[in-house]
Parts: structure tokens; sequence; C-alpha cells
């Protein structure tokens, strides 16, 4: 992943939110919350921040982030695309929505959720509770239901050019993964 | 006809906006400014959103699967210049009822009385259907006991799933003595594929307000925490503007109604973890801690929140309180079987002809909710099995869909009444695969307390990923038995002692499909990729080039507009079926 996608923590920001939000350990979830939200994911110097100036420890805050699925440590890409895997969209083809955008956006490695060029991260998600809607995907905050992969693809185009984000041309895969 | 005198009403739910809702206000409002357009929330027919439902003096007309390009249509009708719009409409005045509109009309609604019904963001919508009378009543005519008495004597059970009683689980924390109680609404709603808890928590949150309120006074308990899901971003915003509302109408803060009773609810949104719909989990999650279960006793009635005496109650289980004051417990306990009283909300989803919120009164069977109701299959194929209960449920055959929808019936089948999570699958499911499905979500999700629960749930997904790969060996069927008898046995709370339902149940009810991928190397759903092939046939094909477009590996080769020039090089082809969603005359073979 670039280091370009990198956060820059304002510190202002940060005392701002242990203003409003608390100090005590039942702040840690809150405050996780309001950082990933500014950020797209938790960046070191925040986490930092909020060791020094609360009661919360470098283990509660590590602790917390690492169980809950909605925290994330890396970098995100500018935009977010959500695909949902609860169990009718499981039934329903979620697998071939996560198929079509990783060749849009070249994702090979299992390891990578980000376009090369940082424009979208995939995420698999547990469940929207659109299940009437299945298959589907939430890039942003616009849900896409009953889809399958082409159509996928097409909504993915369709905000790019939005959006003006390059989509990679795709390479195609050599051999079966 | 004057446009003034209509009324459209336009579902505005997560599902509603998901198919477009907001584009069809827009046009509604463009193209009547003079009729009074609202959004209101879900009504629970997502199979049939956008839903408008449009009040003229003619009478009441609805509308299913509505684009901006109807709208004009509609419309024209309206004023007595164009052609009913029929492949849209779902009720009309004088007309018989369609079997898509029993769908309404074959539930009884007590839990989603008002979904659909209201603006959720208007309190006097709320209180102009006996919003905010149940708790008025309670506090200025009844004592904590006879609350607890009356709930007691509705049957209510918790509908998170574990199906304890409710008024009884109140008088565990009445009877304590101290200071400060908690009542915390558990929307924690996270088993993939149920949503009551969403659709009333942002379609009519002032309902669970007073159930919340009806609740506290019945326990004593001053603070309330709503938890509930990130993933929820509408109902997080709609129930927040709720409790504003309702403290501004001085329904909720210090001394209501002129009385010694006072409650605030602050909320806290969960952070995506499956083990937080536990109680004690959950708790640990509000003080900022992983939210790691932890023994009981002492139960949270007794020592919970903070050490405090808590009661932890369902987002649903909140949402029949306030009518059963209004009308009586006896009145909801007419409702039901002896075993269940009332009705359950059921999320209805998969290969189903009309999906969405059912509530039916317990003793409903499984078969009326799915053909009556639902219409039946969507796929065209047969119905194989539903999936109960989510993770921690199983899956019910064909062959026992007569059974009552009741706790102790369901029970016996091996699955669980859970959340209300109900899944139909045709026979294009694997029930392996599923299986597999639901142990990659509870691996993922064990806290990780309990070794068997940790470790046992990837040993087990180890051994259905070795069958799905068509190298499983029939010994592997003893030791997933064994297996998951151990997990169930020997974790602490009740992710692991349900996470193996689904293997268990499938094992029971489907064993020949798992026979079928270990010796014959046989998927019969289709569905898994080691053991199915794409074959593109011959007659079929008209040339059009889609399949080859699709194919990320470029597998697929042929003339374009050749009938039957197309093959699938099998060598590159990696079976993920993108080509078959894509084929106009279907023919892709996949067996």
């Amino acid at each position: 992943m670039s280091s370009a996608l990198e956060a820059v923590v304002d510190p202002q920001l940060v005392d701002q939110w242990i203003g409003q939000i608390g100090k005590d350990p039942s702040a840690t979830v809150p405050l996780l919350q309001a950082i990933q939200s500014q950020y797209g994911y938790l960046p070191r110097k925040a986490m930092d921040l909020i060791v020094q100036n609360t009661e919360i420890t470098g283990r509660q805050l590590y602790g917390v982030a690492t169980f809950y699925a909605q925290f994330r440590l890396k970098p995100v890409g500018r935009h977010l695309i959500k695909i949902c895997h609860g169990t009718a969209c499981h039934v329903t083809g979620a697998d071939r929505i996560n198929t079509a955008l990783n060749h849009s956006l070249n994702i090979h490695d299992p390891e990578q959720d980000t376009a090369e060029n940082g424009s979208y991260t995939l995420m698999n998600v547990a469940c929207v509770g659109c299940c009437s809607q299945a298959p589907l995907m939430v890039i942003g905050s616009e849900v896409f239901g009953n889809i399958n992969g082409a159509q996928a693809q097409k909504a993915l185009r369709k905000h790019a050019r939005a959006a003006e984000e390059v989509l990679p041309k795709p390479e195609k895969q050599t051999q079966a993964s | 006809m004057n446009m003034k005198a209509l009324e459209i009403i336009v579902g505005e739910g997560t599902c509603g906006i998901a198919a477009g809702a907001p584009e069809v206000i827009a046009t509604f409002k463009a193209e009547a400014p003079e009729a009074l357009v609202r959004g209101v929330s879900c009504l629970g027919m997502c199979h049939q959103e956008v839903l408008v439902e449009i009040n003229s003096p003619k009478g009441t007309y609805k509308y299913a699967k509505v684009t901006k390009k109807e709208v004009p249509r509609i419309l024209e009708f309206l004023k007595g210049s164009g052609e009913q719009v029929t492949e849209n409409l779902l009720l009309a005045p004088n007309e018989p009822e369609s079997s898509d509109h029993q769908y309404l009309t074959l539930q009884t609604r007590i839990a989603l009385r008002n979904v659909g019904q209201l603006d959720p963001t208007r309190i006097e919508d709320y209180e102009a259907r006996d919003g905010y009378k149940a708790i008025a009543k309670v506090v200025s005519q009844m004592t904590p006991e006879q609350v607890r008495q009356e709930v007691t004597n509705s049957g209510v059970r918790g509908r998170g799933g574990a199906g304890f009683p409710t008024g009884v689980k109140w008088g565990f924390a009445a009877n304590q003595k101290s200071e400060v109680k908690y009542l915390i609404c558990n929307g924690d709603e996270g088993d993939p594929g149920a949503f009551m808890d969403r659709s009333l928590l942002e379609g009519d949150p002032h309902n669970i307000i007073e159930g919340m309120l009806i609740a506290a006074y019945g326990i004593g308990a001053t603070t309330g925490y709503a938890y509930i899901r990130a993933e929820y971003p509408l109902a997080v915003k709609n129930f927040g503007l709720a409790i504003k509302a309702a403290k501004a109408k001085g329904y909720l803060g210090k001394n209501l109604f002129g009385t010694n009773f006072s409650f605030e609810i602050k909320v806290k949104e969960g952070a995506g973890a499956f083990v937080c719909g536990e109680e004690t989990a959950l708790m640990a999650s509000i003080e900022g801690e992983r939210g790691m279960p932890r023994r009981k006793p002492p139960f949270p009635a007794v020592a919970g929140l903070w050490g405090k005496p808590t009661i932890i109650n369902n987002v649903e289980t909140l949402s029949n309180l306030a009518w059963i004051i209004n009308k009586g417990g006896a009145a909801y306990a007419a409702y039901g079987t002896a075993d269940s009283k009332g009705t359950k909300v059921f999320a209805l989803a998969g290969t189903i002809k009309r999906g969405g919120l059912v509530e039916v009164p317990m003793g409903t069977t499984i078969r009326d909710v799915i053909y009556k109701i639902g219409g039946g299959s969507s796929s065209g194929r047969p119905i194989k099995a539903v999936q109960l209960g989510g993770p921690s449920g199983g899956c019910i055959p064909e062959s026992l869909f007569d059974t009552p929808i009741e706790y102790a019936a369901i029970n016996a089948t091996g699955a669980i009444m859970g959340s209300g999570g109900m899944i139909v699958m045709d026979s294009k499911t694997c029930m392996v695969d599923l299986a597999r499905f639901f142990l990659d979500f509870t691996k993922v999700e064990s806290c990780g307390k309990c070794t068997f629960c940790r470790i046992g749930t990837i040993r087990i997904r180890e051994i259905l990923e070795r069958i799905c790969d068509g190298k499983g060996k029939m010994e592997d069927l003893d030791r997933l038995e064994v297996l998951s008898r151990q997990v169930i046995e020997s974790s602490l709370c009740m992710l692991g002692g349900t996470a193996p339902n689904p293997v268990v149940t499938t094992l029971k009810y489907f064993r020949d499909e798992y026979e079928a991928h270990i010796k014959e190397h046989r998927c019969p759903g289709a569905t898994c990729k080691s053991l199915i092939t794409h074959k593109i046939l011959k007659d079929g094909c008209t040339g059009c080039t889609l399949c080859e477009k699709s194919c990320p590996t470029d597998a697929i080769t042929g003339e374009p507009k050749v009938a039957g020039s197309y093959e699938i090089n099998m060598d590159k082809c990696i079976n993920c079926s993108m080509c078959v969603e894509v084929c106009k005359p279907a023919c892709i073979l996949v067996e």
C-alpha cells in the first residue's frame, strides 16, 4: 500500500474529541469511532495522542481497536466499497461481486484490498440488513441492490466517472485461483 | 383531479433508498408540486420497493417497484387523462386484492404496527397513533409490580433469541436494592440475514423509546442505553432525532408526567462484533473493553453494567410493550400457542418471491410463511430448506415445513428461533458450502476466550473446506459430529454453544450432500468451485459476446455474432460463474 494514503493527523482535532467524549475507559470505542470517521482508519499518530492525553492505556486502546470489525489500522482508499456478505447475499452470489470488482480494480493479492492508485478500497461486511435486495454493495453511502458481477462493474465505472477517478486497465489473470 | 387533494407516501427505509426512493420522491415533487409528498419508514415489503401509496378522493392506490420513469404515467392516470399503470399496481379501490398485496393482509402486526405508517422523524405522527399513552398510563395509574404482572400475563418472551419470559426477567432486577439500575436496549443485530431491529429502530423509534420507558419503570432504572449497530446509519440517526424530540416534549428527562420517575437514554454505537449480542459482552463493550463474555452468575440483573443491576431487552421485545400496556397482557396472550404467546417478526429473504418483514402469530407453520405470505420460490426451482436463526441456528428441510413456529417445536428440529432471520434456499444451494459460510463467520467472530470455540471453529471449518474441495473422507463426518459436540459443551457463552448448529443440522438432514462431495466428488447444489465445470451449450449460444466480455480470465473465446461458436477453455476457467449471470439465452451449463 502506498504511504501516500497516510493521513496527516491534526492534534487539535484529537484534543477536541477527547474534550467532547471523555477521558475514561468508557470513551474508548467512541474515540476510536471519531478518529476513524475523520480519517477512514486509525492513524498511529492519533492513537498515540489518545494514550498520552487520556486515562486509556495503549493495551486497552489497541485491544479494543483490534477486537472490533469496524476498525482498521491500514489506510483506506479515497472511496470505500462495502460488499455485503450476509447469508442472503452469500446464497445469491456476493462472491461474484468480489471477483468482478477485484478484476476491475486489478486486485489479485488476497492481502491487498485497495487499488494501486489509492482510488477504491474493497471491504467485505457481515450484513447491511437489506437482505431483500441481495446481493448488494455500498459505494460511499449509496446502496446498489440486486446486482450481478457485471452490474457491479458498471456501477463502479459510473461512480468513477462522477468522482473523476481513474480505474486501472485490468490485466487478465493468467492462472486459476 | 386537483393535485392538491393527493397525498403521496413513499417508503424511504434503507431498502427503499437502495431501490431509488429519493429519486422517486424528487420526481413526484417536481411533477406534482401541489401534492403532499411524504417519505415514510419502510413497510417491510422490501421486494416491492420503491413502494408508493397514494391517497386520492377516489380511494387508495398502491404501486410497487416504482422508478422515476413511471411517475408521470401514474400522475396522468390520477388526473384522469391516462391509462392505469397496471404493471406496477398493487392495490386499487373497488378491485379484488392482488396476491402480492396479501403479503401484508395475511400478517398480524403488533411489533411492526407503525412501521411504514408514519414519518419516523415526526413525533406528532407517533402521538397520533396512541403514542406515549401507555407510559402516561403506567406512570400515573400503575405500580411497578402491576407493570411487571401485565407483561408477565402477556407471556412475551425475549425476542433476541433466548426466549426468556420478559416479566420474570424484570423481577430479578426489580428485587435488587440499588440506587442505580440500568436498562439496555439491545440493537446489536449481528445475525447476518436479520433486519427487523433495523427496521424498527429506523421506522418507529418512538415505540422503542416508549418500550424502554415502560421497562425502566417496571424495574426502577433511571438510565438507559441503546446499543445500536454502527452498520445501521439511518437507525442511529432516526433514533437520535427521536430522543431529542421526546426530551423536548417531556417524555424523557427528570420528573416525568409530574411524578418522581426520571429516565434518560444514551446511544452507544456498536463497532461490529457479533459476540456483543451476548449480554455480558455487550456490557463490556459499553464499559469500553473488548466485548468478551464473562461467566454467569452473577447475572446482569444482579450485577451488570458497572456492577449495577441491569436488564437487557431486545428491540423487538421492547416494541411490543406499549401495545401490551394499552390493550392488556391478555390480548397479547390471545395470539400464539401454549408454549409461545403473541407474534414474532421474521426477516424473510433468499430465493423467495416476496421477501421482507413478516409478523405472524406464534404457531403459524413455516410452510404458511414461505408459501402463503412469501409466495414460494423466486427462482422457479423448488425450495429445499430454510435457514432459521442465522449462525446460531440451523437448516430445516422442506419435509419439516409443517412445523409450527414456537420455541419448543423449532428447537426440536435442531434449529433455533433466534432473532428471526429466515433465509429460503432452493435446490441450487449447496448445504456443505452453507455450513462452511456460517463457520467462516463464527470462526472470525469468536472472541477467543474459550479454547474449544476459538480453535474448534477453525478445525470444523477446515474439515468443511476440505469436503467442499472434494478432498474429504468419510471419517471426516464422524469427526465433525464429535468436534461439534465438544465445542457446544465447552464454550462459556452461546456463540460457541450454538456455533456448530449449522453443521449439525445440515449433517442431520442433508447427509447425502456431504457424501456426494466425498464419494462422488460432486456438488449437488452446483456451487463448490472445485467440483463444478462450466460449459456453453452450442444450441443456445447466439454469439452475443457478453460472456466473453464478462470473463475475468479470458477463458471464453469465439466468433462474434456466430451462433454456437463460443467455448470455455477449462485450463483458464476459475468457475466464478460471472458468465452465467450475463448469458441472456441461459445456455451456460453448470454441473
